[in-house]
């Protein structure tokens, strides 16, 4: 994938490969939006004269990646869920474990018709509204947090319980800090913070963890299905919640700050959580707690990039995510009073 | 040495060529992307030039001063003197950025041992005058980073 020229005739041997059939690779393109991995479209065309677009997700040259994640734990995960149903998703088809055919490691997916809900949201005008949008994402968030550890089997890490689950979530903060290359008052602060100030616990739940609407695509029909799972795992469902809110609130719109009651409602009518657990106060919690997962990976690219060890335009451009994730812990983090 | 223009400008200059030149004569949606996001990185950077060595000298002093205050007003603790003693040592005097992150980096371990003594001992207003430190840091940030959403996520 990091020489463009040679896929066509590099994914064509490997496709002859994993099915046995012999397929020519009429058209091959790098696609743009995806951040952290490298992303290509491809058009087959096979023997028996089908077609098919598929989309390659492979990982970028080394020193080159935002954030580092595990293309053979995607992979696990992938087969899983669709093996089990759970949820509607690309289709994860091949998987290039050595990266020797596709030149890294990648995972190859079926292609889905149709566009991000990102780019559908973009093109309302927000004085109209965003109408069944709102709870179609409500829906399909829900649909996520439905599915329980048991569904992907040993693909994912299993936490023992919500209590130390929680702990480690929070010391993430710290550890990201203290293995940084300078200090950030933020994070101690905020671990701090999260420590003495735990809401009431829900069951773990599968957490997709970059849960915003650029990583759902809409059918035709107006099915979601969600891509992009590199970062899930098993955990609290409410860090997709705030992950979301702290996402749309700098690339919005935000659907849930549009009428926040509602949309929770909705969650809990949908997953059947208790407003104990799911209200405005835990959605302040988590978005301060949520954004860790993906915060930590911005951070360690930055604290790379600053060792020498990595490059790119990327590492540089979402040093800005940090700052916005800085302003989101502070929000969510109540002022005390006396 | 020269210094008129200065960094600053010279930086912004550079992304003024990049947007006018550089932009109308790419096609390939994927280097476009990359231009807006070069583009965002020249302005933080030109922000950056033209103040971080003051922001961060500003921000180190009320660092260490709020640690001192900890001290003076509840207690120190073995990782606050650890943190302080640390920090003295460094090269405070420099005024290369070298130096000058490297003393900010000390200061912000002095303040964060000292803001968690004063969260753990309950003391309010020591509490709130670290939140002020961070409000300061943040707007900071905020300057440094201006307009900024994820481009080409749609």
């Amino acid at each position: 994938m990091h020489h463009p020229e040679e896929m066509p005739e590099r994914l064509a041997r490997f496709l002859d490969a994993r099915t046995g059939r012999k397929a020519v690779v009429a058209s091959y393109e790098p696609m743009i939006g995806g951040y952290s991995r490298l992303m290509a479209r491809a058009e087959v065309e096979w023997a028996d004269g089908s077609r098919q677009t598929l989309v390659l997700r492979g990982d970028p040259p080394p020193g080159k990646a935002m954030m580092d994640t595990d293309r053979a734990v995607e992979w696990a995960l992938l087969s899983s869920l669709s093996a089990s149903g759970a949820i509607d998703m690309a289709d994860a088809l091949h998987f290039d474990e050595s990266g020797e055919s596709l030149g890294t490691r990648c995972i190859v997916l079926e292609f889905v018709e149709g566009r991000s809900l990102q780019s559908l949201l973009n093109d309302i005008e927000p004085a109209a509204g965003y109408g069944h949008h709102v709870f179609d994402l409500v829906d399909t968030m829900a649909r996520v947090h439905s599915i329980e550890p048991a569904t992907v089997g040993d693909s994912l890490a299993r936490p023992s319980d919500w209590e130390s689950y929680i702990d480690t979530l929070i010391d993430r903060f710290v550890v990201a800090e203290s293995g940084h290359v300078e200090s950030n008052p933020f994070l101690r602060y905020v671990a701090g913070w999260l420590r003495a100030n735990k809401p009431a616990p829900l069951p773990l739940r599968l957490v997709h963890s970059d849960f915003q609407p650029a990583n759902i695509m809409v059918e035709p029909t107006g099915k979601h299905r969600v891509i992009d799972w590199e970062l899930a795992h098993i955990g609290d469902p409410r860090e997709d919640i705030g992950y979301y809110n702290v996402y749309s609130s700098s690339s919005g719109p935000n659907l849930l700050m549009t009428d926040p009651e509602s949309f929770l409602a909705r969650y809990r009518e949908r997953t059947g959580f208790g407003e104990d657990a799911v209200n405005l106060a835990t959605l302040g919690y988590f978005s301060s707690l949520a954004a860790v997962t993906v915060y930590s990976q911005v951070l360690a690219g930055a604290g790379a990039m600053a060792r020498g060890l990595n490059s790119g335009i990327l590492t540089t451009y979402t040093l800005n995510a940090l700052s916005i994730g800085h302003a989101n812990f502070m929000a969510g983090c109540v002022v005390p009073t006396a | 040495m020269l210094t008129r223009p200065t960094t600053d400008q010279i930086i912004l200059d550079l992304r003024r060529e990049l947007l006018d030149t550089i932009d109308p004569a790419v096609e390939a949606a994927p280097v476009k992307i990359v231009i807006q996001m070069m583009e965002n990185v020249l302005r933080n950077c030109a922000e950056r030039a033209a103040h971080e060595i003051a922001w961060m000298r500003e921000e180190s002093t009320a660092m260490v001063d709020y640690a001192r205050r900890v001290i003076d007003t509840i207690s120190s603790t073995p990782t606050i003197d650890a943190t302080l003693a640390a920090h003295d040592a460094g090269p405070r005097e420099s005024l290369h950025l070298d130096d000058v992150s490297a003393v900010y980096s000390l200061a912000g371990h002095c303040f964060s041992a000292a803001l968690e003594h004063a969260v753990a001992t309950g003391h309010l207003e020591l509490h709130l005058a670290a939140r002020a430190i961070l409000d300061l840091r943040l707007e900071h940030e905020n300057r440094i980073k201006g307009e900024w959403a994820f481009v080409g996520r749609a």
